[in-house]
């Protein structure tokens, strides 16, 4: 007969198994996949060969635009987490006041976060457009400009406008992070801080930033891993043109892959994208938790 | 306990995996009778109207499966129509998983060739279809020889130009490059600056097409006379040089690199561009667009003494081999009838037609010219055109070198070094 005991000690397992199930066969099962293919030879049409050992990852490094597109990854990923995880808590901030309007305020800022990425970088191409783009317009209309201005008129200008919808569409992740995590502090410690004659940022920095962190950590590694893996916006804003200039590795890596038919570089690269990855989101984690536990 | 359960875990875990590992066995139904056959195919998707014909109500009432189905039995279709977007995605991934079609429509076909997927046509394609076929258009098909695939349509570049506008301000057509930048600088002085005279696409999209007609109209192209790589001629180099000087000149679109032919075509539409290079359908986007543009097509523009020459697009349908299907000799029979009902004019005008594309074959032009008499006009044009060199191996490599070769020369780099580069790696 079963104890009590015992169904306490195997049910978890058991409402773990479909979740578990469906990481090894949609998660699991494809990075295993990836990291074997990085390590073949792959034809143009996708007929995969034999055991290459390196190869694949020796011409991926040396592809020509390998520089310049991490050197952009790595742009893209601290500008758009930084600037939204500063965007995101201010705004968070003001979202926790108490004013008319405050619920509107919150359900007009989860629009960007709740529509589709590239209908989003699709939106932003048309504001922008020179010729009959609505920014254009709207500035000409209001007469704050007398000409229409080329928003577009260089590759940096471009990438500048990635991750300007990139941080667009991300600030609202993080304002609902951090707003989930300041409804949680006990507006008592704000009394005893107020007692104690903390002025605002005294609050802020002892109160509100020790408390909110778990969220802060949450939203921050989630974006670095959604915001390394965008493709979307890239894609459909420039398609990393001219000449790789605005591409970070997920969006090159498709071109590469489907475009340039480089296959085998393609994999060999999304397993180094994963390996940044792991490691950035590992280390960002555990300095975050030794610090914590510090605390 | 405990350790029974992780086991049983991991198990259930290796399992799945396995399970996943397994490669598809070809995606025939598992009840169907002896002697019938099943075709999967892969159509891509030109247009709304695509889906409708073969799998809805757009081929009078029935589609195309339905019909050939009836008319044909033993032999059904599993077709899929996949947009132009996925299908490149979609057919690798079928490759790779040992799953290829049976059929397939697509433009490419020299890597599929040369890797020992294809059949030859003459296995499949009815001799008497085969001699319908435009041989210009065959002989794009061709490697060491051999017809590795057909053409299903076709469409054909030209310049063209906004009657009106150019009235105007009073300048006749360019047919050459000094005349074309004459012209331009007219329209500019004439319209102040808000029309654009020229349209420059060199998006990752289309632009091999830039360098098409900038490198042909100089008696330059993507190979010499004897068909090899010949990407950073002196006469190319000139031709590029002279499309990025018409940018610096601000005779064109301000940003080239992202501003992709249907970027420019809407500029037309909006009367915002007097002249673009553009396929045969614009008229019918244009006025999809609401465009009400009175327009006249021309050659393209050419550098002085050098004939400039429009540019072919062709797409292709082939046969993948399929080494256990139980009766080669009977699914290339199906195959061969899918072609014959496919290139039958009763069904190939109306599919030719609907989206606005040129044919292939010589039976279907009575046909189509006495429904749209401007197709004789597009037809001599198609006779004289040429082709991208799509049957060459290390198409898709210098296809993707000359646009970011392009590319990097609209940001400041030079051209004769950047097609330099290219033309070494593809020596090397």
């Amino acid at each position: 007969m079963q104890t009590g005991l015992n169904r306490t000690k195997w049910e978890p397992y058991l409402w773990l198994l479909p979740s578990l199930l469906l990481i090894a066969i949609f998660v699991v099962f494809p990075i295993l996949i990836v990291f074997k293919l990085s390590f073949s030879e792959i034809s143009k049409a996708g007929v995969i060969g034999g055991f290459v050992g390196f190869q694949n990852y020796v011409e991926a490094v040396k592809l020509p635009a390998f520089k310049t597109v991490m050197l952009n990854t790595l742009w893209w990923v601290l500008s758009v987490v930084g600037i939204s995880t500063v965007l995101g808590f201010v705004i968070a901030m003001v979202l926790n006041q108490k004013f008319h309007g405050r619920k509107i305020a919150r359900s007009i800022l989860v629009f960007p976060w709740a529509t589709s990425l590239v209908v989003q970088a699709s939106v932003w191409n048309y504001i922008i457009k020179y010729e009959y783009g609505s920014l254009n317009n709207v500035l000409l209309n209001l007469g704050v400009i007398k000409q229409a201005i080329n928003w577009r008129s260089s590759y940096q200008i471009e990438f500048i406008w990635e991750c300007g919808v990139g941080i667009f569409v991300t600030v609202p992740f993080v304002a609902f992070c951090v707003l989930a995590g300041l409804q949680s502090i006990d507006g008592s410690l704000y009394e005893a801080a107020t007692m104690d004659g903390a002025g605002f940022w005294g609050k802020l920095r002892n109160v509100t930033l020790p408390l909110v962190r778990p969220a802060l950590t949450v939203s921050t590694v989630l974006n670095i891993i959604y915001v390394f893996n965008s493709f979307p916006i890239v894609y459909t804003m420039t398609k990393g043109a001219p000449a790789h200039k605005t591409d970070t590795m997920i969006a090159y890596l498709y071109m590469l892959s489907f475009y340039e038919r480089k296959k085998g570089p393609a994999t060999a690269l999304s397993v180094i994208g994963f390996l940044i990855l792991c490691a950035c989101a590992g280390l960002y984690m555990m300095t975050v938790m030794r610090k914590e536990e510090e605390q | 306990m405990k350790k029974f359960l992780a086991l049983f875990l991991a198990a259930l875990m290796l399992f799945a995996l396995a399970a996943c590992g397994q490669t598809p066995a070809a995606d025939k139904p598992a009840d169907q009778p002896a002697g019938e056959i099943t075709l999967d195919v892969i159509i891509c998707e030109y247009g709304p109207n695509t889906k409708e014909w073969f799998l809805g109500k757009g081929m009078n009432g029935t589609n195309f499966v339905e019909k050939f189905e009836k008319e044909n039995p033993g032999v059904k279709l599993k077709l899929d129509v996949v947009s132009w977007n996925d299908v490149y995605t979609e057919v690798d991934t079928r490759i790779a998983n040992n799953n290829a079609p049976d059929i397939l429509n697509i433009d490419v076909f020299a890597n599929y060739a040369n890797e020992g997927l294809l059949l030859p046509v003459k296995d499949y394609c009815p001799d008497e279809l085969f001699k319908d076929f435009f041989p210009a258009f065959i002989d794009q098909s061709v490697i060491d020889g051999t017809v590795w695939a057909v053409p299903d349509l076709a469409s054909a570049r030209a310049m063209f130009y906004n009657v009106d506008m150019l009235k105007e301000v009073g300048v006749e057509v360019p047919t050459t490059w000094a005349e074309l930048e004459d012209v331009s600088q007219a329209i500019i002085d004439f319209y102040n600056g808000e029309v654009y005279p020229w349209g420059i696409d060199m998006t990752t999209d289309e632009g091999q097409a830039a360098f098409a007609y900038y490198t042909w109209g100089n008696g330059g192209g993507f190979v010499d006379k004897d068909g090899n790589w010949a990407v950073n001629s002196a006469e190319n180099v000139e031709g590029i040089q002279f499309a990025l000087n018409l940018i610096e000149k601000g005779y064109t679109n301000p940003n080239p690199a992202t501003q992709t032919r249907y970027d420019l075509q809407d500029m037309f539409a909006a009367g915002k561009m007097a002249m673009l290079i553009a396929p045969n359908q614009l008229p019918t986007y244009v006025a999809d667009k609401g465009g009400n543009i009175n327009m006249a097509t021309a050659g393209i523009p050419a550098n002085a003494g050098k004939t400039g020459s429009s540019v072919g697009v062709m797409d292709r349908v082939m046969a993948f081999k399929d080494d256990s299907a139980p009766d080669q000799a009977a699914r290339n029979e199906a195959i061969g009838k899918f072609l014959t009902f496919f290139y039958n004019p009763e069904n190939y005008v109306g599919w030719v037609s609907m989206e606005g594309f040129l044919p292939a074959v010589n039976s279907a032009v009575e046909a189509l010219v006495a429904s749209d008499p401007s197709f004789t006009a597009w037809l001599d044009v198609l006779a004289t055109c040429q082709f991208y060199p799509a049957a060459k191996a290390e198409w898709d490599q210098v296809k993707q070198g000359v646009i970011a070769a392009e590319q990097a020369a609209l940001s400041g780099a030079d051209i004769q070094a950047e097609l330099d580069k290219l033309q070494t790696e593809l020596a090397g």
